[in-house]
């Protein structure tokens, strides 16, 4: 986008707006300032990411005002410029006196908890900090502006509710710098302070909490080795030849690589290796090679072999069970980086860059990629999760029917109803889930606590584990109820992938149907909802005894009344 | 030149090409107003590399006009 003139833009987003056929995303922006340039920006940036994004600007200067209004956008951004939340504070605010500055702050927080209160059951809330930055950047001493500043910002980081993300704006204006930043031109004439350029800069900044929140962040990292993660090619060089040493000039390149990518599985990046290479010689150097930081337990799959890595990194999608759009993947080579942007498009393609020194800053600049809005306990210990999955593969082949493996591995089940304490991985769930996912609706931290809160919703989510280890919490079911009718209906029915094919999900569902039975409910309703990646699961409702009342190309509605419910009782799973 | 004001106009307002003429002005085209103004601005200012000045923009108020300074601004 970075290199599109702006009426390029508008066109673009225009064409893009008619073809887009998905549920409009809804984003309103607030602000005391004139922003209207943003709105094609920021829909042209989402909607190039198959996000149906639709932007409405609030009235200019009508923060407080249309937090009343506007409680129903799926996002809420708002841009409220420090040095207009009086007319002229950037200039006016230095001759204040402390009785006058105490009353601004004063006023402004009470603005800020009713604008906050107001969302509190919104979705998701980025608000910008506010920084004096545009103004005082020249001034030597901390001046009001600064202080004024700083005091809200901290107020803003005590009390944030858990739907409200910071954006720290200063940064934007960093990255472009501050004169390319602004438009004073236009700012005094127009209140509109800021350039196509911040604009561009603003929209990729808050682009990765908008992925993340319709389901698009990126969930594992692929590499290739030689030149990639060390320098040297391992076959020619040797061992003792391949270079990542800090102390050395380009091995400090790869550390830092290294190390950066090792922060990410720190988050609950999954982390691969896909390179040609003889198979024993990288297993050595993760095994023994002092330098090396990537160790066995970081790497979740190795596929250092002769074999293409177009077939390669589709058996790592296949292994993992994640679909190609989830991966990231970095080679140096021109041939490689063509051959799986052309084969394999759904890849995110990095490309090591010729000028190495520009190699770590390109990482970090993609790290958004992988943003996640809720960082969990399953997230710290993702990579043993996934490789207990690879060992528990090698199990089954030992055994001749799948119920004997099955019963062999000790399934235990735990279910958690309406539990506070885990909002952040149910919403993440809603997230991330694309396979086994009956309805794919995206919530945040903010609704899943809705959910949980409302007497006509209930929230259910198991933690799941066997004898090779504990997998975490990856189910789960969110049930709305109509008590006066007896009636329930399944708004979200989700299990992560990594445990599928234990039947979990249907002890799950014989669980949940009891419950619902013994709370006198009568009837239950479902659907499923077609989308790219839940064909596996279109008859799954069929298979809980639901009968289909409705069926077109893209979604299928069930009914069932629970006296015909037929439990599957599978007695190697055990439901705590 | 003509062709490239004319497809940032298009653009802006979200019109057709062949609408534009002299005359086009905030009267003839609705969707004109001063936000949509300062969009045109900054497309013509892209477009042809230049900085406009306040008064220039405040006489940019038909196709014609537009021609006309733009022209002179490349000129300089």
């Amino acid at each position: 986008m970075k290199n599109l003139k702006y009426s390029e833009i508008l066109r673009l987003n225009k064409e893009l707006g008619a073809n887009l056929k998905s549920s409009p995303y809804k984003i309103t922006v607030l602000s005391n300032i004139i922003v209207h340039q943003l709105k094609e920006i920021l829909e042209y940036l989402l909607r190039s990411e198959g996000i149906n994004a639709d932007v409405m600007i609030g009235d200019y200067d009508n923060v407080v005002q249309d937090s009343f209004k506007y409680k129903d956008s799926d996002l809420i951004i708002i841009f409220w410029e420090l040095s207009d939340i009086i007319d002229g504070l950037q200039y006016k605010i230095e001759l204040f006196d402390d009785n006058q500055l105490n009353a601004i702050l004063k006023e402004k927080k009470s603005e800020i908890d009713l604008v906050l209160n107001n969302f509190k059951n919104t979705s998701l809330v980025l608000f910008n900090k506010f920084t004096s930055v545009q103004f005082s950047n020249l001034s030597i001493r901390k001046n009001n502006l600064d202080k004024l500043s700083d005091k809200l910002n901290k107020y803003l980081e005590e009390q944030l509710p858990v739907n409200v993300n910071l954006i720290d704006i200063q940064k934007v204006i960093v990255n472009v710098g501050i004169s390319s930043s602004l438009d004073l031109r236009y700012y005094y004439s127009s209140k509109a302070l800021y350039t196509i350029e911040f604009f561009k800069a603003y929209a990729e900044y808050i682009k990765p909490f908008i992925m993340s929140a319709n389901g698009k962040a990126k969930k594992a990292l692929m590499l290739d080795c030689d030149n990639t993660i060390w320098k040297g090619i391992l076959g020619e060089d040797g061992f003792d030849n391949i270079e990542m040493s800090p102390k050395t000039k380009d091995g400090a390149i790869f550390s830092e690589i290294q190390s950066i990518v090792l922060s990410l599985n720190k988050q609950g990046i999954l982390i691969g290796l896909c390179s040609k290479n003889n198979p024993g010689d990288v297993n050595q150097v993760i095994k023994s090679h002092p330098d090396m930081k990537l160790r066995e337990e970081h790497i979740t799959i190795n596929k250092s072999n002769w074999s293409d890595k177009v077939t390669n990194l589709r058996q790592i999608a296949k292994e993992l069970n994640i679909g190609l759009d989830s991966i990231v993947f970095i080679d140096d080579s021109s041939f490689e980086v063509n051959l799986i942007r052309e084969k394999l498009p759904e890849i995110t393609v990095l490309q090591v860059p010729e000028r190495l020194y520009y190699y770590p800053k390109m990482l970090r600049e993609n790290i958004g990629l992988f943003y996640n809005l809720s960082f969990t306990a399953e997230d710290k210990n993702k990579t043993q999760i996934y490789r207990q999955q690879v060992k528990r593969e090698s199990v089954k082949n030992e055994f001749s029917n799948i119920e004997d493996y099955l019963a062999s591995l000790e399934l235990e089940m735990t279910i958690y109803e309406d539990d506070n304490s885990i909002i952040p991985r149910m919403s993440q769930m809603t997230q991330k889930t694309n396979q086994f996912n009956l309805t794919t609706k995206r919530y945040t931290e903010g609704d899943i606590r809705n959910f949980i809160m409302a007497d006509d919703s209930k929230v259910f989510a198991f933690a799941a584990s066997d004898k090779f280890g504990n997998s975490g919490i990856t189910g789960l079911c969110i049930a709305n109820v109509d008590w006066r009718h007896k009636a329930a209906e399944i708004d979200t029915f989700l299990m992560s992938c990594r445990i599928i094919g234990r039947n979990i999900e249907y002890s799950f569902m014989d669980y949940l149907m009891n419950f619902l039975n013994n709370d006198k409910i009568e009837s239950v309703t479902s659907s499923y909802i077609k989308t790219n990646k839940n064909e596996q699961v279109k008859r799954f409702y069929d298979k809980c005894s639901f009968s289909l009342t409705k069926c077109t190309d893209i979604i299928r509605n069930y009914k069932l009344s629970l006296n015909r419910y037929k439990p599957k009782n599978y007695k190697y799973i055990k439901v705590k | 030149m003509e062709n490239r004001i004319k497809n940032a106009m298009a653009a802006v307002f979200e019109i057709s090409k062949k609408k534009i003429s002299d005359d086009s002005s905030p009267d003839t085209i609705k969707s004109w107003d001063s936000l949509k103004h300062m969009n045109l601005v900054v497309s013509l200012e892209e477009e042809f590399k230049i900085q406009l000045t306040d008064e220039e923009i405040v006489e940019m108020i038909n196709y014609q006009l537009i021609k006309l300074i733009i022209k002179e601004k490349m000129n300089k």
